[in-house]
């Protein structure tokens, strides 16, 4: 089975965040970077399925230079080859465009099976691996925590709301989002970074930025409210009303 | 192009909270720009939907139906919502940020150029929707620049569903055309995660319990707060240790990684090994007598009181709320 | 008979036959013991060499081997009545070489020293007084291994070793045999005989039994690393670690073939003593186990055969079993080593251990809590930010950034360098030292780690760092060495007790029992200074394990991640111990020991208060007076 997948870089989640100038975006010179979550979770569901049935891992990943310690990362997990799509607009490329430069990067390989995280720990748009699918016309699934392959294709465990499940059996090639915490992640080994030095990473250049994107990210501001604890006053009955209240309307979870 | 459609999501039969949320940010845009407002059903029979959207104020009710759609499909869904949205050409379609929506709204805006603005969670003049970057640690605003219809999902609880008047509107039948091959995956009925063993880890509601509930005798006061709120119950290493309830319910660095969305924390101070395994939590909220408790540090709520009067008059609080 | 003036008795000639006999017998027990032998020693010979192995400094070197092996020093010290019984044993030997190639000399008609010589009589006697204390030793040894049986030396009855203590006694007792007889005697004759047939038999007895280390651990304790638990360092684009038998150094080959089996490691042990599969003591066996089946060419893995990955990730890395080895064992490397095998090829599979490192390749800390709750804590305690003017860099750590208790500590030593009028700040950012990680033997970690905190260090400028963490201490002045030069380093208690002229002292008969954190005593020597400050305002009062033979708390060497440990756990005995002191506070000098002792403290019925040493200092300090714009600093 030839799987590729598409990985993204993202500020660590610690990462002290000051937007530039510009307003649009952050300040990248005192950010450090990691492999998005769900992503590695995919390489993980990736790298488990070759174990199994054999076969390749690409990994592609869309950004600037220092996209390569990511990629390197993922080789040093056990990805068989990279892909990296140099571009330095990436936060300016609605989801349509960022998929598009994947999907055309991607197209000769013909894969199999194409994973994505479910969604960036940065922009968080949780679009890339359905519209891949589109663009690639193959069918696809989301949330998937399980992946099995049986004689007509796979067969996936979907992640639905309110603690439900749901299989989903489709056809190969298909294209998958995958939930984090469906597998435990492997951790990079020396063994792996040493490995992966001679492994091929092919970079191709990214197509420039066609026009305006459909979806134009105007400005980035702090949210109003950060986090801190409020503590709720009065007697036992006033405060456990108001406690209610609050995780009604302010927190939205009752 | 004209009006504003927005697509309802059928849950247990009825037409989800959520929903009805998204219909309030379709009215919004509505309003800004003066257009009229459809409610979409979609599925292979939605007469007692369309007939629960028709009670509220939308200018039509767009019945979408065909057998293929008895099940969700990404393929069915995607396939009947183009064919409608080709002939109605609405200005925006307004969705109900829900796992099925991400699951095709994508590919369909991708299919007609277009990019779906998700998980909304204010619409401004313009309008400019605003939705969170870095898991909430900022706020972007986004701008719809496409030629065709912008799609919109928005985010749970960003917009008031009773906020919406009631009104009686006329439902009207579109067909779609879907080829049984057009349908490439085949869905399973959903299915609870299994119940014989606890998951703490995909529990959305958690009540957990600490050494201030001081006796094995007293924990039903909080297990009754964990069933009227629909939680687990869990607990910090001492009660576990102390076999008042059993280990795999523990919490914490020993224990198991819990991430809900409620976290409850009842008479725990918050040692870091208690607070390694559930400072994933999206909302916290501690009740601790101890105003230095560590666990208020790491709280959204916190209420500083007894437990033994709070958790009570909590327990009632929620059941009323709950009706 | 029995006068002082007697002399020797030595058969004054030997038969062609016997002459024959003899030299044959010697050459059969020359050849018995080399074909034992010389296997082993070419094991040890064809293991790789260790790439950071130098002679020099020779003095240390030297010194080493004239107080652990000529004075016995540490056999001694740490088991006084069997270490002075096995002194004698070896006094006894040393005294024993000039009689022994005289005794064979004599065989031969060629003796050296005549008995009726005053240099001859004086040696002798000199001899005499050693025998005599041989004999009393291997005797006492002997009713300690077959009739007291202590149960570190394992539960099998060790046959062999009651055996060869009955030739040394005999040797023994032949020797001061031949001074109630006569030259002419044919007592003299059979004497000499069964003392020279008895050292034959013994001879090839060596390298078979635990006795090998006669030979080799003079050279182990010699050979041994410069420093406590020195990881050696990876070379090249195949080293892992001990992965197979072709990664065994010949210091650790060396250091297998040594181990003589006392189980003072084992005694020492926290895992081995409470319930673990670990024992250090096995961990040695099996990798000399090892070499006897695959010898150090092998491929075969050397987790799986003889030892278990399982026993081998059981290490507190608490280092006793290094500290207490009488012959110059270094289990720290060897553990360590073989958990790098483990881990830098991915073999170690473990939810806790993958959920660390993951958290760390993408975070800051070791609790995969979120830095900016660092930042708050740094804003709400007021603490100064590093800015390359103060003269400290307080380092906060995992546990003193994110864990409540371990911000009270620092929030406590704050206010001791407050008083002070110490310069210092805190860093904006810091991560992980490495700690866990380089003791789980993840190897790409720590050096990331190490690597962007020695940059973050030089960026600000900072040359000097105090810690409230022996873990942090130790890993920023030693482990981070591979990856650069890490600013000077020194633990709050070598800090505060520099000052302790400075501090307030009471007198009060609060009873304070210290315990010492492993990477504090044991690591680095650091025994003193945190008393001197307990005595500031307490009165001091030892657990019965204390200083060098202190009892982990169980949380060193990565384990305090690792989940709920099998058995009994280490902190609860070590908890019940120093409550059992009836002490009212529990004085501790290290974060983690802090943590461990919080839960287990707890489940005694009158838990003591649980103080870091900066706490007890910091209570004696005046109330914090209002500074110049009238808001007080904490």
């Amino acid at each position: 089975m030839k799987i590729i997948v598409a990985i993204k870089q993202v500020p660590e989640r610690d990462a002290h965040i000051r937007i530039d100038s510009s307003g649009k975006w952050i300040e990248e010179s005192d950010v450090q970077y990691a492999m998005n979550e769900s992503d590695a979770y995919a390489l993980e569901e990736a790298l488990q399925l070759r174990e199994k049935h054999s076969g390749e891992v690409i990994v592609v990943s869309a950004g600037p230079e220092r996209v390569g310690t990511t990629i390197r990362e993922a080789l040093a997990k056990g990805a068989d080859r990279a892909i990296h799509i140099d571009c330095n607009d990436l936060n300016q490329r609605d989801a349509l465009g960022v998929a598009r430069l994947i999907a055309d990067a991607i197209r000769p390989d013909n894969a199999d099976l194409i994973l994505t995280g479910l969604q960036s720990d940065d922009l968080g748009y949780g679009q890339t691996g359905v519209i891949l699918a589109e663009l690639l016309g193959v069918p696809h699934a989301t949330l998937i925590l399980h992946v099995e392959k049986t004689d007509a294709g796979l067969k996936v465990k979907r992640e639905l709301e309110a603690g439900f499940f749901q299989e989903i059996e489709l056809p190969l090639p298909a294209a998958l989002t995958i939930q984090s915490g469906g597998n435990k992640l492997r951790y990079a080994t020396l063994m792996g970074i040493k490995k992966a030095k001679t492994k091929e990473m092919r970079v191709v250049t990214a197509a420039a930025l066609d026009g305006a994107p459909v979806a134009v990210l105007d400005g980035i501001a702090h949210p109003k409210k950060q986090r801190s604890t409020q503590i709720i006053p009065g007697d036992a009955k006033q405060a456990a009303a108001t406690l209610v209240e609050k995780l009604k309307f302010e927190a939205r979870i009752l | 192009m004209s009006g504003i459609c927005v697509v309802l999501e059928e849950r247990d039969g009825r037409i989800g909270r959520i929903s009805w949320e998204a219909l309030a940010a379709g009215k919004l845009l509505a309003a800004q720009s003066g257009q009229p407002v459809s409610a979409v059903v979609i599925g292979a029979s939605t007469e007692s939907i369309a007939n629960e959207a028709a009670t509220k104020a939308v200018n039509n009710v767009i019945r979408v139906e065909h057998p293929l759609l008895a099940h969700y499909t990404s393929d069915g869904y995607t396939i009947a919502l183009h064919q409608l949205i080709e002939k109605e050409s609405p200005t925006a379609v307004v969705f109900p940020h829900t796992y099925q929506v991400r699951d095709f709204a994508p590919a369909l805006a991708a299919r007609m150029n277009e990019v779906l603005i998700g998980d909304v969670v204010a619409i401004g003049e313009g309008p400019v929707f605003t939705r969170q970057l870095l898991q909430g640690r900022l706020a972007g605003n986004y701008r719809h620049q496409g030629s065709g219809p912008c799609f919109v999902s928005v985010q749970a609880g960003a917009f008031r569903a009773d906020a919406i008047e009631s009104g009686s509107a006329e439902a009207t039948n579109f067909t779609p055309t879907i080829d049984a091959a057009q349908i490439r995956t085949e869905p399973g009925e959903p299915f609870r995660g299994s119940a014989q063993t606890v998951d703490l880890g995909s529990a959305p509601l958690i009540v957990s319990v600490g050494r201030g509930i001081k006796e094995a005798d007293n924990l039903p006061i909080v297990q009754e707060l964990a069933t009227a709120l629909g939680a687990e119950l869990a607990a910090s290493r001492p009660i576990c240790d102390n076999g008042w309830l059993p280990m795999e319910r523990q919490v914490g660095s020993s224990g198991q990684t819990v991430s809900p969305k409620l976290y409850l924390a009842v008479g725990i101070s918050g040692a870091i090994q208690h607070l390694v395994g559930m400072k994933g939590s999206q909302c916290i909220v501690a009740i601790n007598k101890d105003p230095d408790a560590p666990i208020f540090e790491v709280a959204d709520y916190g209420i500083v009181g007894d437990l033994f009067e709070v958790v009570p008059a909590l327990t009632e609080a929620i059941k009323a709320a709950k009706g | 008979m029995t006068s002082l003036s007697a002399t020797l008795a030595e058969p004054q000639s030997f038969s062609l036959v016997e002459k024959l006999l003899f030299l044959l017998l010697v050459a059969a027990s020359g050849v018995l013991f080399w074909r034992r032998f010389g296997p082993i020693l070419r094991k040890i010979l064809h293991s790789r060499k260790d790439p950071d192995f130098h002679l020099s400094p020779i003095g240390r070197r030297v010194w080493d081997f004239f107080w652990e092996v000529i004075c016995q020093a540490k056999v001694i010290q740490q088991r006084p009545l069997p270490g002075l019984a096995h002194a004698f044993v070896f006094w006894g030997f040393c005294a024993f070489a000039l009689v022994t190639l005289n005794h064979a000399a004599v065989g031969l008609g060629i003796g050296f020293l005549d008995p009726a010589s005053w240099i001859g009589r004086t040696y002798f006697y000199l001899a005499d007084a050693f025998a005599i204390a041989c004999a009393v030793g291997i005797f006492g040894l002997f009713v300690r291994r077959f009739l007291v049986r202590p149960r570190w030396l394992g539960s099998k009855v060790s046959w062999e070793s009651g055996f060869i203590a009955g030739l040394i006694f005999v040797l023994m007792v032949t020797y001061l045999g031949a001074f109630f007889t006569t030259d002419a005697a044919p007592t003299a004759r059979i004497l000499w005989w069964i003392h020279t047939l008895t050292l034959l038999i013994f001879l090839p007895l060596i390298p078979h039994t635990k006795h090998l280390h006669l030979v080799l651990s003079p050279a182990t304790i010699f050979l041994s690393r410069d420093g406590f638990s020195q990881i050696p360092p990876l070379v090249g684009d195949e080293d892992f670690g001990l992965v197979t038998g072709k990664d065994l150094t010949q210091l650790v080959s060396l250091q297998a073939y040594s181990c003589v089996e006392c189980g003072r490691c084992s005694e020492h042990c926290p895992a081995t003593n409470t319930g673990k599969l670990l024992n250090p003591k096995e961990i040695i066996l099996g990798v000399r186990a090892y070499l006897n089946e695959f010898g150090p060419a092998s491929d075969e893995q050397l987790l799986g055969k003889h030892n278990s990955q399982e026993a081998v990730f059981q290490c507190t890395t608490c280092g006793a079993c290094e500290f207490q080895c009488p012959v110059g064992i270094e289990h720290l490397p060897i553990m360590i080593g073989l958990r790098r095998g483990a881990v830098n090829t991915g073999a170690w599979e473990n939810d806790y251990g993958g959920k660390l490192f993951n958290q760390l390749e993408r975070g800051s800390n070791a609790l995969g809590i979120s830095a900016l709750e660092r930042d708050k804590f740094i804003q709400k305690t007021e603490l100064p930010i590093f800015d390359g003017t103060q003269e400290y860099c307080l380092w906060l750590g995992c546990m003193g950034g994110y864990d409540p208790k371990g911000r009270e500590i620092i929030a406590s030593f704050a206010r001791v360098m407050n008083y002070l009028g110490t310069s210092y700040g805190v860093l904006k950012k810091e991560k992980c030292t490495g700690d866990p990680v380089r003791r789980l033997g993840n190897d790409l970690l720590f050096q990331q780690l190490a690597e962007e905190n020695l940059k973050a260090l030089a960026q600000n400028k900072v040359k000097k760092i105090v810690s409230i963490c022996p873990h942090c201490v130790r890993t920023i002045q030693e482990d981070w060495k591979a990856y650069g030069t890490p600013p000077e380093i020194e633990h709050h208690s070598e800090f505060m007790a520099r000052f302790a002229g400075r501090l307030p002292k009471q007198k009060s008969d609060e009873k304070v029992v210290f315990h010492d954190p492993c990477y504090l005593g044991r690591y680095r020597n650091v025994y003193d200074e945190p008393r001197e400050l307990v005595q500031l305002s307490a009165t001091l009062v030892e657990a019965p394990r204390h200083r060098e033979r202190s009892f982990c708390c169980g949380a060193g060497g990565g384990l305090a991640f690792l989940g709920e440990e099998t058995g009994e756990r280490v902190s609860h005995v070590r908890a019940q111990e120093l409550v059992a002191t009836g002490a009212s506070t529990v004085g501790t000098a290290c974060p983690f020991c802090n943590t461990m002792f919080r839960d287990a403290l707890a489940a005694s019925e009158k838990p003591p208060q649980l103080l870091d040493i900066a706490q007890l200092v910091a209570r004696g300090l005046p109330p914090v007076a209002p500074t110049s714009n009238g808001v007080s600093k904490a």
